[in-house]
């Protein structure tokens, strides 16, 4: 059981790295991006065939993963600059399908379909399958907490207050004198990156990266993630991810015990109530469970003498 | 210290007596089999996934049922979504909560090659049905067989068929899978040789609710046999698409493609005419036979037989090696599903002559189930039929 739990643990930290991303994007400038799992697909890639095909050092290819998901990441900003709300939601899935569709047709970047097999872990042979996964709970742990910290600086920066802006008003932005197209790009920038990591990190833990792999599950499970921890704030994105993990999870043990009911009903009633809990949180807890705490503004009761007009 | 040794005592006389009463229940004693089932029973592979669990499940029954086993059968399922992620997450909970020994039932090439890795490493046997050659040149030391046969088998076999039926100019069109490029590689090489040729190949994307401007593709060389390498889902597509446009040439697809439940949903003449070949075992066995009754089926698809086996060979290895772990079963899985031993065509049949001491070899539904030293099975025939008025009807084996 224990080392289920390190296993999941893993994956946990993985969505929250991705949820974390995601909230620079989403949560804190506003911009709809589901094409999540097409930077986790660039991120995966870049350093599974840099670590396979070129022998760099694992840290090198999560690094070279997290630039590569990056520069995706401002191409896909400037060539969408100009769209919002739904229609950047629809160009942004559809450039995650793309990506899907040329990695399984084009065999010679990456076997196509076949996927990349033996994408090396640290010390993956060393430490044994459960050692193995202890250390990578670690990494991850630590990968998570180092971006909390740094996501957590830059949500309380002038860079975070001007996303928040561009979030709830871009034109008050516009003229407040700020390059609103350079501040979304840069979200898009550091929101990618974290992808990316995200990304490289699960392929040199699983040690197989494919297509299939990078279906839009993914980015609905990372939504949700968000949705149920708060939208625009750290905390809720690493809760949200923990808390998702362990729902998807704790159904496995729930479903079975439900009497009447054969296997592929239950494997249905288990997306069925992923689909309720969405509803649910948005129906109830819109702002998610840790809601967003913006800094309140005090309107003083009254003017005072030193500002007050002189006739 | 007294009552310690008063239960010892106490089991050793009831173990005694049991033993000499009734030779199983000792064995009855002993570590249960436990399998997972993880296979597709929503997403792509939902189609196939609900089959093959049923045709697993009425194995372990029947074997159970009989008491000829001697061990009880634990089974935990779980969907693998036909997603890599949610598949690996699955195999972990099977492996370390549920202790299972084997995992069977793995169906998209990418599910089976996320989810070995977690396997060989936790030493667990997994038996699977992905067709993709790269599968089993994977590093998994034994822990994977496939009843499924690899592409060079496949493309050979169905290329010959094809030509038999007078086929100079093949079309192919399917869907972008490991096994796409080279099954049309082998097809092509059968054609060549027969004097025809493949004239088209298109590959589409799954998913979609229309091919017509793929079929538009794929009949521009005037082909006058189509090859539809899909599965079943779009593989119905395809076809209402072709009968749309009323295109009449001779169509062949894997069994699975379109298998009699999916027959049920459309017309008829939708169907008319299409061919159908999957795995097979001996004419003279009773395998195929046995697993449709079981089922109360008249005709499976080569899906449902593979489950079949897969089950059937678990329980005959674990029996055979008298310990039900991976281990065991990677070791051990050759000594019943091949040699020169005693033919058996069920689970309970292979039990009872093991039981007399006779050495087996499990013939399959899907085919005699000898695998080479890298878990691919080394031969077999393949059994074609025929859509006649909705209904699968047998042609040949060849």
């Amino acid at each position: 059981m224990e080392h289920y739990l390190v296993a999941m643990g893993v994956t946990a930290g993985i969505y929250a790295i991705m949820a974390l991303g995601m909230n620079v994007i989403w949560g804190m400038a506003g911009l709809i991006n589901l094409g999540l799992v097409g930077f986790f697909a660039v991120g995966a890639y870049a350093s599974g065939l840099l670590t396979l095909k070129l022998g760099w050092p694992i840290v090198a290819g999560v690094a070279a993963g997290a630039v590569a998901a990056s520069l995706v990441g401002v191409a896909v900003a400037l060539i969408t600059v100009r769209l919002r709300g739904d229609y950047l939601a629809i160009v942004t899935l559809g450039f995650a399908e793309t990506m899907r569709i040329v990695m399984s047709n084009e065999l010679w970047i990456a076997n196509g379909t076949d996927g990349l097999s033996g994408i090396p872990g640290p010390f993956r042979q060393a430490l044994g399958p459960h050692g193995f996964n202890l250390l990578f709970l670690g990494i991850v742990v630590a990968a998570t907490a180092l971006l909390f910290f740094l996501f957590q600086r830059l949500d309380n920066s002038p860079f975070g207050r001007v996303l928040r802006g561009i979030r709830e008003d871009e034109q008050v932005v516009q003229v407040a004198g700020k390059n609103v197209v350079m501040f979304k790009v840069k979200a898009f920038a550091v929101g990618t990156a974290a992808l990316g990591m995200a990304g490289a990190l699960y392929g040199h833990f699983t040690s197989y990266i494919a297509p299939d792999l990078f279906a839009p599950l993914l980015t609905l499970y990372i939504k949700l993630s968000l949705l149920a921890g708060g939208l625009g704030n750290n905390i809720g994105a690493v809760v949200g991810a923990v808390l998702v993990v362990f729902f998807l999870e704790s159904t496995r043990f729930i479903v079975p015990f439900i009497p009447e009911i054969s296997a592929v009903q239950g494997a249905a009633l288990r997306e069925i109530l992923i689909a309720v809990a969405l509803l649910l949180i948005l129906r109830t807890r819109a702002r998610g469970l840790i809601p967003e705490r913006l800094a309140q503004v005090r309107i003083p009761p009254s003017v005072p003498a030193s500002l007050s007009l002189k006739p | 210290m007294k009552r310690l040794s008063r239960r010892t005592v106490l089991k050793s006389a009831a173990a005694a007596t049991a033993a000499l009463a009734y030779p199983f229940q000792v064995q009855a004693q002993a570590e249960p089999l436990r399998v997972g089932i993880l296979t597709p029973l929503t997403g792509a592979g939902g189609n196939d996934g609900p089959r093959m669990l049923k045709a697993m499940q009425a194995v372990f029954d029947e074997v159970n049922k009989s008491g000829a086993f001697g061990r009880k059968i634990e089974i935990t399922v779980e969907d693998d979504q036909t997603n890599p992620e949610a598949a690996v997450r699955a195999a972990r909970k099977l492996i370390e909560v549920n202790k299972v020994s084997v995992i069977m039932g793995t169906w998209a090439s990418a599910v089976t090659a996320a989810v070995a890795p977690v396997c060989w490493e936790s030493k667990t046997f997994i038996m699977t049905v992905s067709g993709a050659d790269p599968i089993t040149l994977l590093p998994h030391q034994g822990f994977l067989v496939r009843t499924q046969p690899n592409s060079r088998l496949q493309g050979t076999a169905h290329g010959e068929f094809v030509a038999s039926l007078g086929a100079k100019r093949l079309g192919i069109i399917g869907i972008q899978a490991p096994f796409a490029i080279p099954t049309k590689e082998y097809l092509e090489a059968v054609m060549k040789a027969k004097g025809g040729a493949v004239v088209s190949h298109v590959i589409y994307e799954k998913d979609k609710s229309t091919y017509r401007s793929e079929i538009d593709q794929v009949m521009r060389e005037k082909p006058d046999f189509l090859y539809l390498n899909g599965y079943a889902p779009d593989t119905v597509v395809v076809l209402r698409d072709l009968y749309r446009a009323n295109i009449n040439l001779g169509k062949f697809c894997q069994s699975y493609a379109v298998p009699q439940a999916t027959l049920d949903t459309i017309p008829p003449e939708v169907s008319e005419g299409v061919m159908t070949g999957q795995p097979s075992a001996d004419v003279e066995g009773s395998a195929y036979k046995s697993a449709c009754d079981r089922l109360g089926l008249k005709e499976i698809d080569g899906y449902v037989a593979q489950a079949t086996d897969w089950a059937s060979l678990a329980v005959l290895t674990v029996a055979k090696a008298g310990a039900a772990t991976g281990v065991a079963l990677k070791d051990t899985v050759r000594k019943v599903s091949q040699g020169g031993g005693t033919k058996v065509y069920t689970a309970v049949e292979g039990l009872k002559a093991l039981a007399a001491g006779k050495e087996i070899n499990y013939e399959g539904a899907s085919g005699p189930c000898d695998f080479n030293e890298i878990g691919d099975i080394s031969g077999c025939r393949f059994r074609y039929m025929k859509v006649a008025k909705g209904k699968l009807e047998f042609l040949k084996l060849v």
